[in-house]
């Protein structure tokens, strides 16, 4: 084909793309004159375009739909729904021509009669499918303004031609071609390009265009490319390892850095903004409006982030998909929604950004959310699972159905969607680039979800392991650190059951073995390492036996027959030529969190492991005591399991210690009534930090299992949260705070003499802790306010609100705990307010910062045994300092 | 030898930029492009053309204010200006004048309207 014609075509495209986001968008803001001026100029220039390659067909309908674009501009005619469906469709009937142009090259004969005279008729009824006369205004002041000689001379001459016939324009002329192309039925004249002979050694070079388009082919190959040079690259390197000191040092050094500048180069030009994804979705979302009687809006934010364009494309028809199944299930009509309370038009909003190396992508609508009872239902139907099986479930569990294939709550496949795309295809094409999809949803508020994926795919820097004498890549971006363990070091792996677990820092991590999960031959190796890894919010150790170096690895997808298995992402050709397994550390993790708990509902494997991926969530001690109901506690707050020699335990005037570690350690039961044993073995639970411990005594330990922080408060019973469905398994959660007070009576005698300053603000976007903390500051005698997030703390302070304390989470959306802190001390309303970090991390660096941006006290989250005592030291303190700070105001 | 007259050609349009630059190019003209007229002005700038075609309706900034922007950059050597658009009103055109354009071009041209053009507005001889 003509390449000119080609180029016609690629421009076009984008054009249409671009009007018929701005359609929809001008639908809505009929007001705005940019949006209205962007949208004609671009239909405008379809026209004219039209009209220099000989497009007659085209150029009319171009031409219809900027009639009546002229019409909105100059308020002739009102924007009704009506018009711009028509111009609407105008827009798809010249998608239309144009696909059937790619193909053969030519425009396609027929005739655009029937559209064009119904959009000439909302026009202008009388006007038929004729050029419009030309209307002049003689008059005018350049008549007389002789200082551009050849212009006066053109203008006389244009009087002229307009004295001899009224209609046509300018003399010279295939002119008339654009002024009246819907009648130009007989063939057109000879388009301009074949005439004009291309010379383009004519072109300077100097005064080349600034930015040049490449067919998508050669950024692939160049990729490709690239990646056997890394490959290369790496394999020089490897022997350049084991020669140390030749003439190649230096300028390998060089080739290895040119190699990674050139990579990062290449993958920059395969970004594109997801915005380019997202196109499509303001018509599709509007036109299921129109067709289903809804009022539906779209917001989109962040359209301007970058991916790679590979991830762009395996995510669009996700995305059409889930926008699409929002606006056709999920937003209820208006009468609906009235009666619900919500205003009457629903929202769907878009949001993309970058974090840590990924992208993430949020779908939300306020609209009903899913229906659990007809998910329920549909599952036990299809065959999905047992009703048993869904009885003990949570309501996350239940949700994740709808991922599985075969499966679409719609009632009746309606036109817009059920189209046989279901979600589980959505799903498998994002896990396919190693993404995740979480969903929430809450009925009568809305569904949302959210999928995290990697920036590209080709190339990643991986952490090489070895176990059972086979080598293994680990993905850099999921690796927090690295810790030796071994009979003689410090950190030993401990078994609570069946799992194994470390402890790391006053934390016990859940381990999986590799070699257990891959089923590799044993192998006599005692120094071994755990690789702690984060998957979301999950951590956990993998047991590998060696680690070698990290290396920049080209991914390989995974063979299809490995499809199945859920450990790796591919694979990889090493330095030294030998090709390696691409771990897949979401499969790792699930493994790690999941190890017993798909035990009671096998076959439901594999989606039990998909669900650990997904939330806010925890690894829970499960354990008996006072009773056969299982009781759990988040395992962050356990710092050891011991069997305590039953006969060591000694009653210190009725309270029971235990010698441990040097100090004596109160040991509390879970109620009263619990009969200490003579003999045997003591199950206890050690809560400690600092020297101070206290010990809870359980029956049995049970499990350790991961789940979502699902709590349901309730203060039935002192010692208990609430209740919760953790791995199937109804629950009670265990009240810390509740036996830590009761181990240590002096943490009230604390509090109580700060008595008069009681009001604490407490600032956490995790509904989990959240709950965790609120009542261990009540039970010290605190009043607490919550606040999701620093945005939200601010506004209390708007209100006129006055705490005591500000206890804080770093780590949150909106605003941080760092910005909420320097806010606050900004601002004398609260600036003497004594301010406490409370973050999940905990290093040095990080408290620093904390103390930078003027918290007072920094608390691992962790460390919650001392978060009452840290409470009142801080607000002793800071009363103390507005003292001396009043006293000396007095004396000055 | 770069004696050839520099033509700037303004529009949005890549194929209509590349249809231009092929005319002129067979004209035996040298050319350079912007895609609009913020990126017209910026090129002028730095390189004076000889002469600069300049569509009407273009994003960012158009072709009228484009071409009061280079009128009022006072340019040396004064480029010649030729308006080119399918408007089609007399106010346009009027306006167009007023505001420094030497000539004036209908859309569609071909190579000989294009011609003619250049030879009225003294860049070329008439075969």
């Amino acid at each position: 084909m003509d390449d000119l014609l080609q180029e016609f075509l690629a421009e076009t495209t984008e054009s249409l793309a671009v009007l018929d986001v701005e359609l929809v968008r001008f639908e809505r803001e009929t007001s705005d004159a940019t949006i209205l001026s962007n949208i004609f100029r671009l239909m405008h220039t379809i026209k004219g375009t039209c009209g220099f390659l000989g497009l007659p067909r085209l150029g009319a309908v171009a031409h219809a739909g900027e009639n009546i674009l002229g019409k909105f501009r100059d308020g002739e005619l009102d924007v009704t729904p009506r018009a711009v469906t028509l111009i609407l469709r105008a827009i798809d009937q010249i998608r239309g021509l144009l696909a059937e142009m790619e193909v053969t090259g030519a425009e396609p004969a027929g005739s655009d009669d029937e559209l064009i005279g119904e959009i000439n008729a909302l026009a202008g009824g009388t006007e038929a499918a004729a050029a419009e006369p030309v209307q002049v205004d003689v008059s005018g002041p350049c008549f007389t303004d002789d200082g551009f000689p050849v212009a006066a001379e053109l203008l006389a001459e244009v009087a002229e031609a307009l004295e001899q016939h009224n209609t046509a324009p300018i003399p010279p002329a295939p002119a008339p071609q654009a002024a009246a192309p819907v009648q130009a039925l007989e063939p057109a004249p000879e388009p301009a390009p074949t005439a004009a002979p291309r010379e383009s050694e004519a072109k300077d070079p100097a005064t080349a265009a600034s930015s040049i388009r490449v067919n998508v082919d050669v950024i692939e190959n160049l990729m490709t490319l690239i990646s056997e040079l890394v490959l290369t690259r790496n394999q020089l390197l490897q022997t350049q390892r084991v020669q140390k000191d030749n003439e190649f040092k230096v300028p390998l050094q060089r080739l290895s850095h040119i190699t990674s500048d050139l990579q990062d180069g290449v993958t920059r030009m395969r970004m594109q903004p997801i915005g380019n994804a997202w196109n499509k979705l303001p018509r599709i979302v509007r036109d299921l409006a129109v067709a289903t009687g809804k009022k539906i809006e779209l917001t989109m934010q962040g359209a301007e982030t970058e991916l790679d364009r590979q991830v762009l494309e395996m995510i669009k028809d996700p995305l059409t998909h889930m926008v699409r199944n929002s606006a056709d299930h999920g937003i209820e009509d208006g009468v609906h929604r009235l009666a619900a309370g919500k205003p009457e038009t629903g929202t769907i909003a878009l949001n993309a950004y970058h974090e840590s190396g990924h992208i993430f992508i949020r779908i939300a609508d306020d609209g009903r959310g899913l229906d659990l009872e007809r998910i329920r239902q549909k599952a036990i139907t299809n065959g999905l699972a047992t009703e048993a099986a869904i009885a003990g479930m949570s309501e996350q569990q239940i949700l994740q159905f709808i991922f599985r294939p075969g499966f679409s709550t719609a009632e009746k496949v309606t036109s817009v969607s059920g189209r046989g795309v279901g979600m589980d295809v959505v799903r498998t094409n994002i896990e396919r680039i190693g993404g995740t999809i979480e969903l929430s949803s809450v009925a009568g508020r809305g569904t949302t979800f959210l999928i995290k994926i990697p920036l590209t795919l080709a190339i990643v820097s991986a952490l090489i392991v070895e176990a059972s004498r086979q080598r293994f890549a680990i993905p850099q971006l999921n690796v927090v650190e690295l810790v030796g363990v071994s009979d003689r070091s410090e950190a030993r792996i401990e078994t609570i059951n069946t799992s194994p677990v470390l402890r790391l820092r006053d934390r016990l991590l859940p381990l999986v073995s590799l070699r257990g999960v891959l089923g590799l031959e044993p192998c006599e190796n005692r120094d071994r390492f755990v690789i702690v890894a984060q998957v979301g919010a999950h951590t956990f150790g993998i047991i590998v036996d060696r680690v070698f170096d990290t290396e920049e690895i080209v991914v390989k997808p995974v063979a299809p027959i490995l499809r199945g298995t859920r450990f790796y992402v591919g694979n990889t050709i090493l330095g030294d030529g030998s090709v390696i397994m691409i771990l897949d550390p979401t499969g790792l993790s699930a493994a790690a969190g999941q190890i017993e708990a798909a035990e009671g509902q096998s076959g439901q494997g594999k989606a039990g492991a998909a669900d650990a991926q997904s939330g806010d969530q925890a690894s829970f001690l499960l354990f008996r005591t006072g009773g056969s109901e299982l009781k759990a506690i988040p395992l962050e707050l356990v710092s050891r399991i011991e069997s305590l020699e039953a006969a060591s335990i000694e009653n210190v005037g009725g309270r029971h210690v235990v010698q441990y570690l040097q100090h004596l350690m109160p040991l509390v039961p879970f109620d009263d009534a619990h009969q200490w044993r003579e003999s045997g073995k003591q199950e206890t639970l050690v809560f400690s930090d600092n020297g101070r411990s206290m010990g809870l005594v359980v029956d049995e330990v049970v499990d350790i299992v991961r789940d979502r922080m699902a709590i349901e408060l309730s203060s039935a019973r002192p010692g208990l949260l609430g209740s919760a469905i953790i791995a199937g398994k109804a629950v009670d959660v265990v009240d810390v705070s509740h036996f830590l007070t009761q181990a240590f009576t002096d943490w009230f005698e604390i509090t109580a003499m700060d008595r008069p300053l009681r009001q604490a603000l407490l600032v956490d976007d995790s509904p989990f802790f959240r709950n965790l903390v609120a009542p261990l500051l009540a039970s010290a005698n605190w009043k607490v306010t919550t606040a999701t997030d620093g945005v939200e703390a601010l506004k209390l302070r708007e209100h006129g609100h006055q705490f005591d304390v500000i206890i804080s989470d770093i780590e949150m959306p909106n605003m941080d705990g760092l910005a909420l802190a320097g806010a606050i001390r900004n601002d004398p309303r609260w600036s003497g307010v004594p301010l406490i970090a409370l973050s999940s991390h905990a290093t040095q660096d990080d408290m620093d910062a904390g103390h930078q941006a003027g918290f007072d006290q920094y608390v691992a989250k962790s460390d919650q045994a001392h978060l009452p005592e840290n409470l009142a030291r801080a607000v002793r303190a800071a009363s103390a300092r507005n003292q001396a700070e009043f006293e000396l105001r007095r004396a000055s | 030898m770069s004696t050839r007259p520099l033509c700037l050609v303004v529009d949005d349009s890549r194929v209509i930029r590349r249809m231009a630059t092929d005319i002129l190019t067979g004209l035996g003209l040298r050319t350079a492009e912007a895609e609009h007229g913020l990126a017209a002005v910026e090129f002028c700038r730095k390189t004076v053309p000889d002469f600069v075609l300049l569509d009407w309706n273009m994003p960012e900034m158009d072709g009228i204010s484009c071409l009061r922007a280079l009128r009022a950059m006072e340019l040396a050597p004064r480029p010649i200006v030729v308006m080119c658009t399918t408007e089609n009103g007399m106010a346009k055109i009027c306006e167009a004048l007023a505001a420094g354009a030497d000539e004036y071009i209908m859309k569609p041209y071909d190579r000989e309207v294009m011609l003619d053009k250049l030879a009225q507005v003294g860049l070329m001889e008439r075969a």
